[in-house]
């Protein structure tokens, strides 16, 4: 292969240009990252279709899902007969979306939302039981 | 001849695993006897360790080893999990569709374009060239982003199932892919080209850490680091795996065997994935499926055994599984390039100055997070003390 | 095929023969002819035209067997061939083979470290190599099945 040598650097082009113009970083947080529509980001099942059927769970490869019971005064429709949700746990998460594609109800919301820094919202079960209303007194 | 200075370097391979068991790592001393200026034996000391994995993977099932394979290592996490799925599927005797294979082939060659840029990026850094390393960079991020469209991740692209990929792509992403395509290809010529001729570059890279013919093959080197001294392999080439026999593409072979060689194979590699991946985008076949049930994926596998290579971006990857019937593998071995690369090298050091050092093994291109921190002892004054790998390339210790 | 047929001057150490998927042969040989194998391998093909990328190391608990894998690469075609024997469990010993080809240092080491078996004349064996400490101490091979870890 030739090599020939110029005598001069090369990266004095990038230098002046970069010299004259402004700085690449983002300013975060007045401007925001540019995040894609289908990003992999916090995902919750909707109560509505799940059955408690657990495979989720069994799938997971961060161990990250546990199966809790719905609490009492939520009406829970007649698919479930257990009673019982998947709750994620956000930072044993690995966001592989395996519990995603292996639900066969398709009961998983899917949002692009990627600031999962919080402290109370350290698992899905406020946005799931959100999906179902809760019953009236006696029912 | 009394050595008066020893040099440890306590190098780090961490492959990172992923919050599901703790990653294990030590450090890997290379012990450099350097007499004045001059380095005269090198050895090694202990290892780096990803053997969890291989325990691990005998006690989860075949579906959920994909995901824990995935994440051995950051930057080479798809062609991982391609070479693990692969394996299943030879197993199986499956066979994904051919948009499926082609799709796979565009995912893995994009992480070879950024895994380039970045070495390339930190052998500029180590020679004190920072405005280069940060200009590198800031091209990287567009093929980063090129990522996050296919996978929906900018690293980590969970991206391969066994009988196909994921997720799939339409029109309007095709497009933007090979919009971002183009404009990379124009920077990366350009650095191409400074790598040729600038004269700093040349000084530090040209005729050192020579590999010759013959030790290439004796000791074991795979990857860029064999095919920058004549050896002609490539497991995309032999194997022919996923849609590789279809697209026209070249081996890139260097045969002056130093750093120089090494790091020019990886950039003419870049250049040509970019044009491997334009030329999938553009003849995807359509048709059929690319994303397969995974609900309807048998659970258990046969009795057999199977062993898949895949050219990842530091050499030859490969993945045995053996199965005995059942729900989890029997065995499973991991063998990463980095493996034969780093722990054989020690044959190239002997006879180049201490400067040259982090340049030897910058060449290599160590899967490695972080490997700065170096002691210097110095045996007379009995005492130790801390610099970093870039001061000493920049010589300004010894 | 054209290099399985430059290896016919190894067919004396055979005893078996088989196919791991997709399609890489593999041949039985006894653990005793171990040097004398590469040794004949070296002078057929020479040093520039094979290298050995791995050594596979199982344990058959359920036989009372390690078995051993060399999986060699046969340049130019670029092929991948594989050398397979048995050793007994509970006394794995065999021949190194690192001063004669020196690339299958960091295989022999591994396989020493996580199994437990001897390559006499490697004299870069040591444990801790790549387990932990805690482990070495309680003197475990981890990769065994017989060892939870």
């Amino acid at each position: 292969m030739k090599r020939k040598k110029s005598g001069k650097p090369g990266l004095i082009n990038i230098i002046l240009r970069n010299f004259i113009s402004k700085p690449a970083t983002i300013q975060y947080p007045f401007q925001q990252t540019v995040i894609e529509k289908d990003y992999r980001g916090r995902h919750y099942p909707d109560l509505n279709k799940c059955t408690g059927c657990s495979l989720c769970k069994i799938e997971c490869p961060a161990d990250a899902i546990e199966m809790v019971s719905i609490p009492g005064e939520y009406i829970v429709p007649r698919i479930n007969p257990r009673r019982i949700y998947p709750v994620i746990n956000y930072f044993r998460c690995v966001y592989c979306y395996r519990c995603v594609t292996i639900c066969p109800v398709d009961a998983y919301i899917t949002t692009n939302d990627h600031r999962l820094v919080s402290e109370k919202m350290i698992n899905s079960s406020e946005y799931s039981l959100s999906t179902i209303s809760k019953g009236g007194g006696s029912e | 001849m009394g050595v008066s200075k020893v040099i440890e370097i306590p190098y780090v391979v961490e492959l990172p695993v992923g919050p599901q068991h703790p990653a294990l790592h030590e450090p890997l001393l290379l012990k450099a006897y350097a007499d004045g200026e001059e380095i005269v034996k090198v050895e090694v000391n202990t290892g780096y360790n990803h053997r969890g994995i291989e325990k691990l993977a005998e006690s989860n099932s075949f579906y959920r080893n994909i995901f824990i394979c995935g994440r051995v290592c950051g930057i080479c996490n798809t062609v991982h999990a391609n070479c693990y799925t692969r394996a299943l599927e030879y197993l199986l005797g499956l066979e994904p569709s051919s948009r499926a294979k082609y799709l796979r082939v565009v995912a893995m060659e994009f992480e070879r374009i950024h895994s380039h840029m970045l070495i390339n990026a930190i052998i500029a850094e180590l020679l004190g060239f920072e405005a280069l390393f940060m200009n590198i960079m800031l091209d990287r991020e567009k093929i980063m982003k090129a990522k996050e469209i296919l996978t929906g991740n900018r690293v980590v692209g969970d991206y391969m199932m066994v009988g196909g990929v994921r997720r799939d792509i339409d029109g309007v992403k095709r497009d933007q892919l090979i919009n971002i395509l183009k404009k990379i290809r124009e920077r990366v010529v350009y650095y191409r080209k400074l790598w040729m001729e600038d004269d700093t570059i040349l000084k530090r890279l040209v005729d050192v850490g020579v590999l010759t013919r013959v030790n290439a093959t004796k000791y074991s080197f795979v990857g860029p680091v064999a095919r920058g001294s004549g050896v002609r392999i490539d497991s995309r080439a032999s194997d022919k795996y996923d849609a590789y026999g279809e697209i026209p593409w070249r081996i890139v072979v260097y045969d002056e065997g130093d750093s120089w060689a090494r790091m020019m194979v990886r950039w003419d590699e870049t250049i040509e994935s970019i044009d491997m991946s334009i030329y999938a985008l553009e003849h995807l076949p359509s048709g059929e499926t690319a994303i397969p049930d995974e609900r309807k994926l048998p659970r258990k596998f046969p009795e057999g055994e199977s062993y898949a290579r895949v050219e990842a971006q530091r050499g030859e990857l490969t993945y045995y599984v053996m199965s005995t019937g059942g729900v989890n593998p029997y065995r499973v071995k991991i063998r990463t390039p980095s493996f034969l690369n780093i722990i054989h090298s020690t044959i190239l050091y002997p006879g180049y100055t201490v400067a040259d050092l982090p340049v030897i093994f910058g060449s290599l291109d160590p899967c490695v997070s972080c490997m700065e921190r170096i002691y210097v002892v110095d045996l007379n004054k009995g005492v130790r003390f801390r610099i970093r790998l870039k001061d000493l390339a920049l010589k300004k210790v010894v | 095929m054209s290099s399985i047929s430059r290896l016919s001057k190894l067919r004396k150490f055979f005893v078996g023969e088989g196919v791991i998927k997709p399609n890489r042969k593999y041949f039985v040989f006894s653990s005793d002819n171990i040097r004398l194998l590469f040794s004949e391998l070296i002078n057929t093909i020479g040093y520039e035209n094979f290298y050995v990328s791995t050594i596979v190391g199982t344990d058959l608990i359920s036989e009372n067997k390690i078995r051993l894998d060399y999986y060699v690469v046969i340049l130019p075609e670029e092929e991948t061939v594989v050398f397979r024997t048995y050793l007994p469990r509970d006394n794995p010993v065999i021949d190194s083979i690192v001063d004669i080809v020196p690339g299958v240092l960091s295989s022999e080491c591994e396989t020493h470290d996580l199994l437990g078996v001897v390559f006499q004349g490697n004299q870069f064996l040591k444990r801790g190599f790549f387990v932990s400490k805690d482990i070495v101490d309680k003197k475990q091979y981890p990769l065994r099945k017989d060892v939870k870890v």
